[in-house]
């Protein structure tokens, strides 16, 4: 990842970095539309008023799109009979790019079948790009047992992708 | 020690996100690209006035302490007296039986600092006013 503390065009910034960001705030909403809509608000306070602080650029925004999705989840209880009504697309929407490889696919869709607080931690630590204490920052957890769901992911993504690929 | 996690690690970063649709771009760009809101301008003018006053506020300071560290340091360079003024009144009888003559003198003192770094001057004019009565010798 870029140095977001560059005088960069906005642009080339997010279409470098949009996919897997979005894929990030897509761990905390219920919707691809509410990963949007927290991506776009997320980046553009990151953007505005954040890319100059210190630190590690990535664990900022990571932590402006989860403050979005949680303040949208906030919002969203409280207009609840409406979310009942969206529902949850975890099954029926694409997460990834088409993929040629049986093995990749039958991956991206291994993912989805984890645990929300193993998923978190390995799209967090591959697509986010943080380290364990950063994950455990962010999640409220401790490094270690960041570092244990992503041991017991990796096992089942392992135990997945055999089994479908031996289908 | 290798990580036996690497392999599918790997293959987990090979995996292609979706990117976020124009219509997301669209929404960011209006909100970096648009012009300033009227909050902005009312907080950039607020701290363009709060610059101002800071930047007077220091130099009133800095010039100032400038001054205090500067000041003069007079030396003394002219002192006058000017030339007295005498009045002689008519004699007078005391209460002793005596008699004197009422004398009145006024003059100027008059004294000058200067500073040798710069025009600055101290004058100091003092007149003065005195009566006095001279004895007179009788027979």
């Amino acid at each position: 990842m870029h140095d977001a503390h560059a005088g960069q065009d906005w642009r080339a910034w997010f279409a470098e970095h949009g996919a897997r960001l979005r894929l990030v705030a897509r761990q905390w909403t219920r919707s691809e539309a509410d990963a949007d809509d927290v991506l776009q608000e997320a980046f553009v306070r990151f953007w505005k008023h954040q890319r100059h602080l210190p630190g590690n650029p990535n664990a900022l925004v990571v932590t402006s799109i989860r403050r979005s999705a949680l303040d949208l989840l906030r919002r969203s209880d409280r207009r609840a009979l409406r979310e009942k009504a969206v529902g949850d697309d975890m099954d029926t929407v694409t997460w990834f790019e088409p993929e040629a490889d049986p093995r990749l696919a039958a991956l991206a869709e291994s993912l989805k079948l984890l645990p929300d607080e193993q998923r978190e931690v390995v799209v967090l630590k591959v697509w986010g790009d943080l380290t364990f204490d950063e994950i455990g920052e962010q999640l409220s957890i401790s490094p270690n047992t960041a570092a244990s769901r992503w041991r017991y992911a990796m096992e089942a993504l392992r135990r997945n992708i055999t089994a479908r690929t031996h289908d | 020690m290798t990580d036996p996690d690497h392999d599918l690690e790997q293959a987990l970063a090979s995996l292609r996100p979706r990117p976020p649709g124009p219509a997301v771009t669209a929404r960011v760009a209006a909100g970096l690209d648009a012009a300033p809101t009227r909050r902005g301008v009312v907080i950039a003018w607020s701290a363009g006035f709060a610059a101002v006053a800071a930047v007077f506020l220091a130099a009133f300071v800095f010039l100032g302490g400038v001054a205090e560290a500067e000041a003069p340091t007079y030396q003394l360079v002219h002192v006058e007296q000017s030339r007295p003024d005498v009045q002689f009144f008519r004699p007078v009888r005391l209460t002793d039986g005596s008699f004197a003559r009422p004398v009145r003198v006024r003059w100027e003192d008059t004294t000058r600092w200067e500073d040798p770094r710069g025009d600055a001057r101290l004058i100091h004019y003092r007149p003065n006013d005195q009566l006095t009565l001279l004895p007179l010798e009788t027979n």
